[in-house]
């Protein structure tokens, strides 16, 4: 296997480690949305208040949260800008051509930099606490009911098993190929954009051809064993919903409550 | 064989769709090109999953790579099932033109030009309004200049790699 470090997951054992990663992975995705609910100073608050305790329960240091925020700060403040100059209304303090510093702006740009930082942040929260494997076995926990709907979930979750499994392996062979064509002289960072381009095609082709051949080896290898499909396969990795799901719940019907308090109708 | 035929039963199918899937993966951390107008490499998967999977389970892939980049890699900016939607909604327009069809420039030109108005424009900026409440023009301007370059390197990226994959040939 790879040496590469996949995913951002830090091992653990705090109240959010304890959580099965089906009940983690469902409170991001809700705490994404609940973000919305949050309209003024106050919903915006509380909303903060929550993340940060949510990281507290990681356990984790602040600086692992700082890393998940670092190469993403200059697009937030950025985009933070071109909301302050771009949106009108309220007093406004400054104009010229099509740009304005107005309250409205003002206002506008700092919930668009606290909800960006704290998407962010409740993301970092997910990827840091659970294994790569758990999200995905989450994932297709999550997408079991679309089996109503006659959606192929037991084959998409065979493919994102096999992706799984090889992103450190092609990786590693990408890094390879690359060495390999470097060292009979191909150059990837001279010359201009179309030049560039068209080296692309040594490295994309030995890969393209080198999965080609495990998928075929490995269908093989699996069909010889008997592999049917999904069919009355067991879990290796069984989930189970523990205490810590219940507390967490409770955690964000008591944020949601608190948002729709508070929050400016 | 030509790579399109040599693939036999549906289990071959489907794992050669996580190797593409995966490749995808991998090709999106690397890019090229000056600090200025950095080129990144995902799309060529999106357009390896149309080429050879159609609009059904190219789309499909789409939607995979998103979800396990972000449980590997953890998606910068956060989770969003918009930017799912966006990963889906290119291998199907690129399947649209180069699914079972010839490699022709014309399709090359007008699924890159499609992808980058419907997608990279309109999608991606109106997910970029909704989950952070951009102001819609503001996002565009940050958006345009990137995506007035960008599509004709990739339309040349696009030409010379299924140009190279249309003839690759596997002995078993």
């Amino acid at each position: 296997m790879s040496k590469i470090i996949i995913g951002r997951y830090i091992p653990g054992d705090s109240l959010v480690y304890k959580m099965d990663p089906r009940g983690k992975l469902l409170i991001t995705i809700l705490f994404i949305l609940t973000i919305f609910l949050a309209n003024n100073p106050i919903t915006y608050a509380i909303i903060t208040l929550f993340c940060f305790l949510a990281i507290i329960a990681t356990g984790l240091k602040a600086r692992v949260f700082w890393n998940g925020v670092k190469p993403l700060i200059g697009l937030i403040f950025f985009t933070s800008l071109l909301q302050l100059f771009f949106m009108t209304g309220g007093k406004v303090f400054w104009h010229w051509w099509i740009f304005s510093i107005s309250s409205y702006g003002i206002v506008n740009a700092i919930y668009i930099f606290v909800r960006f930082t704290l998407i962010i942040l409740i993301s970092t929260v997910m990827t840091v606490t659970t294994m790569p494997l758990e999200i995905a076995d989450a994932m297709e926990w999550l997408l079991k009911p679309l089996k109503v709907v006659k959606v192929p979930v037991d084959k998409i979750a065979l493919v994102i098993s096999i992706a799984l499994r090889f992103v450190p392996t092609l990786f590693d062979e990408t890094l390879k190929i690359m060495n390999a064509q470097r060292s009979r002289g191909a150059d990837f960072n001279d010359g201009g954009l179309i030049k560039r381009a068209k080296a692309i095609a040594p490295i994309l082709i030995p890969l393209f051809i080198h999965s080609l051949e495990t998928a075929i080896d490995l269908s093989t290898a699996m069909e010889s064993r008997g592999y049917r499909g999904s069919e009355g396969r067991t879990k290796y990795r069984v989930l189970n919903w523990s205490k810590y799901d219940l507390i967490s719940l409770a955690y964000f019907v008591l944020l949601v409550g608190l948002l729709l308090i508070f929050r400016t109708h | 064989m030509n790579a399109k035929k040599i693939l036999r039963t549906d289990l071959q199918q489907m794992i050669f769709l996580g190797m593409i899937v995966a490749m995808k993966i991998i090709l999106g951390q690397f890019s090229f090109g000056p600090t200025t107008v950095k080129v990144g490499l995902g799309f060529i998967g999106s357009v390896l999953l149309a080429y050879f999977f159609g609009p059904v389970w190219g789309t499909i892939g789409g939607g995979i790579s998103d979800l396990v980049s972000s449980a590997i890699f953890g998606n910068q900016g956060g989770f969003f099932i918009g930017f799912t939607l966006t990963a889906m909604v290119g291998p199907l327009i690129y399947a649209l033109f180069l699914y079972d069809h010839p490699v022709k420039v014309w399709r090359i030109v007008a699924s890159t030009i499609l992808v980058t108005i419907i997608v990279n424009i309109g999608m991606n900026t109106l997910w970029l309004h909704l989950m952070y409440g951009m102001n819609f023009n503001a996002a565009l301007v940050q958006r345009l200049p990137k995506e007035m370059i960008i599509p004709w390197v990739q339309m040349v990226v696009i030409y010379v790699v299924l140009q190279a994959v249309s003839r690759v040939k596997i002995k078993k």
